[in-house]
């Protein structure tokens, strides 16, 4: 469908609807035949594939859609180097970098960056998204110039997972980035002051999900894990604790409960925190054990036989 | 009540004054509906302005009457006091402009051209009477200035300013009587009600100009209790039993005095050090002393709900569990950054002056007060 045969009209027939010939390109004036306009881009695809073709990519469209806010906005070509390529390809590549304008150059790089942290712990395409426009949004102010490209773009992907509603700890994202938590915090803290932006806060129960799948507990320790945790928050019993220490402590007290009983130092590897963190806070929810459990918990190690730290 | 009695006194010493001088501040009507930079245009002309533009530019995302940034002396009186009548509450404002002037030597800055001395002191009595709430039964004139307030002053000729403030000071708590409970209850048995703790300085940093250049290798063999590593720091590392204190001395003269309990601690200190300097043979001199920070500490004595006031107070707070275990608070009139703990502990830093830290605290303690556990 172009859009310059609206513009058009014959003169011979001013109110005439034209007609389209795609093959040609023209666009014609039905009553008297005359091309009105000619040399029409067609923006048909590009390929015709056929269903007996079995490929793994699908060629009937050429190159990567556009990415208006987080690539270049002009339309430039960019030259990938996979793995078969020769020496003309890697100086075409180079060429091409040395001549890239700045910007657009750490946009690149970051969005490699953030993909490749993304699919280490299988995040979302729309996390990748809304990181690298973070990243976008943060570069056009320049308020993270000196800092190090990967730490902001650790930041961006930390900041995306908790918008999303699917959190992620900071030890987390260090795992699967090359930056220190120190790093990746103060970037988090500047990002957040340029963007002027409020996230919720962080809960146990955001964690409850990964970490007991990651733990291989089932289902019904992971629901009165994240019971314990809300009840230990409503009756205040763990005061300046991070959520994660609870959701570790909480996950201990369930699994401990239960058959498939799961150590401290397990629990701590899974959450990030410290074995001795993880028995402090315990040793917090010992006391009211009988309370934080649900009420229809089937108790493989009754309360009072639960260990003590 | 107690706090009427000075103000009302004052307001009937004013009555021959006041009339003629309303144009400083106005109807309360025409200043409320300007909002606050017409108020403070209006209100500050001239070499007085210096506040008013010192105001205006630590004006954050909030507005005037955004969370307790501006609000000095009106948060003592207690929640109630945000609500007072629209006069009162240009009463405090005008007065907390004032009052958030660093150290009482500047408050003759802006003022001394158009008002009298006398002025001065009568302004420093609304900081006297309204700070001092707290301090007890006798302590409404027991003032941080002791050379300033005194029931002699009270008879001097006021200025427009004072005047109308403390007039409307006046007519605001009467207006106040049905919300004044907290208020009047202030007032009957201070004591016992208005328990609010001070904080107390638990660090000065300081730095001083020698003036000369020191052989820092010489002073490290000569004196006593100095460490010298010029391959891990380019100072001497210098320390003093009494005050206890520890000074980084430089080559070019320089010196940075950290560890005092207070401002007359630092300064002996620095003293001491420079007195160390020149009888190892340098010519030191002792110049440009100044406090750089002062950290003070303090304790609301019960639990704070940190979630809460992340979210009311978005705009000044960063709470994240996971990187610090406080609140960080950054506070916009007086430009200071408060940690603030579950445990009700309240560290407060940043400050160049003590009054600073009294200021911060007084107005955070009611929106604490407010996320009580």
């Amino acid at each position: 469908l172009s859009g310059s045969g609206m513009s058009l009209s014959c003169p011979n027939h001013p109110g005439a609807h034209l007609v389209e010939d795609h093959r040609a390109g023209d666009v014609i004036c039905p009553e008297c035949g005359l091309v009105v306009g000619d040399r029409l881009v067609d923006v048909g695809t590009e390929w015709r594939s056929f269903s007996n073709e079995r490929s793994g990519t699908d060629p009937s469209r050429v190159g990567a859609p556009e990415n208006p806010l987080l690539g270049s906005s002009d339309l430039s070509t960019s030259i990938a180097v996979g793995f078969g390529s020769s020496e003309g390809d890697q100086s075409l590549a180079n060429a091409q970098r040395k001549s890239m304008n700045n910007l657009d150059r750490q946009m690149t790089q970051a969005m490699s960056v953030i993909r490749e942290m993304s699919e280490r712990i299988h995040l979302a395409k729309s996390i990748q998204d809304q990181a690298a426009r973070t990243f976008r949004d943060v570069l056009d102010t320049k308020v993270l110039k000196g800092k190090n490209s990967e730490a902001q773009a650790a930041a961006c992907l930390y900041i995306a997972c908790r918008k999303e509603g699917v959190p992620r700890t900071f030890k987390e994202i260090c795992a699967v980035s090359r930056v220190s938590k120190k790093d990746i915090g103060k970037c988090f803290k500047l990002i957040l002051k340029s963007l002027e932006t409020n996230l919720e806060q962080i809960t146990s129960a955001d964690f409850m999900s990964r970490f007991c799948g990651n733990l291989d507990l089932p289902n019904m320790i992971q629901a009165a894990a994240t019971r314990i945790a809300k009840k230990a928050v409503e009756l205040d019993l763990v005061a300046g604790r991070s959520p994660i220490s609870i959701a570790a402590a909480a996950i201990y007290m369930a699994s401990q409960a239960s058959a498939t009983k799961k150590s401290a130092r397990e629990i701590g590897e899974i959450a990030g925190a410290a074995e001795v963190t993880v028995k402090q806070t315990y040793r917090l929810l010992y006391p009211k054990a009988a309370q934080l459990f649900p009420e229809d918990f089937r108790f493989d190690t009754p309360i009072d036989q639960l260990p003590l730290s | 009540l107690q706090m009427n009695s000075p103000a009302s006194h004052l307001g009937s010493g004013l009555g021959g004054d006041t009339p003629s001088h309303h144009h400083g501040l106005g109807g309360p009507s025409s200043i409320l509906g300007g909002g606050p930079s017409s108020m403070l245009n209006s209100h500050l002309s001239g070499p007085g302005s210096v506040m008013g533009m010192g105001l205006m530019s630590n004006q954050g995302p909030g507005s005037v009457l955004g969370p307790g940034s501006i609000l000095g002396p009106s948060s003592i009186l207690g929640p109630s006091s945000i609500n007072m009548g629209g006069s009162h509450l240009m009463a405090n404002i005008a007065a907390g402009l004032l009052l958030s002037q660093q150290g009482p030597s500047s408050l003759y800055v802006g003022s001394a051209t158009d008002r009298g001395p006398a002025s001065n002191m009568n302004l420093n009595i609304n900081p006297g009477s309204v700070m001092n709430m707290g301090g007890g039964p006798g302590s409404v004139f027991q003032d941080h200035n002791p050379g300033s307030v005194g029931p002699s002053n009270l008879a001097v000729p006021m200025t427009p300013l004072a005047g109308d403030v403390l007039e409307r000071y006046a007519h605001g708590t009467q207006a106040l009587s049905h919300s004044a409970i907290p208020t009047t209850a202030m007032s009957a048995a201070p004591a016992s009600v208005l328990d609010i703790p001070s904080p107390t300085l638990q660090n000065i940093v300081s730095t001083v100009n020698l003036g000369v250049q020191l052989d820092l290798k010489k002073i490290a063999l000569h004196a006593r209790n100095a460490e010298y590593n010029p391959k891990r720091f380019a100072a001497v590392i210098m320390r003093i039993r009494e005050p206890r204190t520890t000074a980084l001395i430089f080559s070019s003269g320089k010196m940075v005095c950290t560890g005092a309990k207070s401002e007359e601690a630092s300064r002996l200190a620095a003293r001491k050090y420079a007195r160390i300097v020149q009888k190892l043979g340098f010519a030191a001199k002792f110049t440009e002393f100044k406090v750089q920070n002062m950290v003070g500490s303090c304790d609301v004595r019960f639990p704070i709900q940190l979630e809460g006031l992340c979210i009311t107070h978005g705009q000044f707070s960063t709470y994240e569990p996971e990187l610090f275990p406080g609140l960080i608070y950054r506070m916009v009139k007086p430009r200071v950054v408060l940690l603030i703990f579950v445990s009700g502990k309240v560290v407060i830093t940043g400050a160049k002056f003590k009054k600073e830290i009294d200021d911060a605290f007084s107005q955070i303690y009611p929106i604490l007060k407010g996320f009580k556990k």
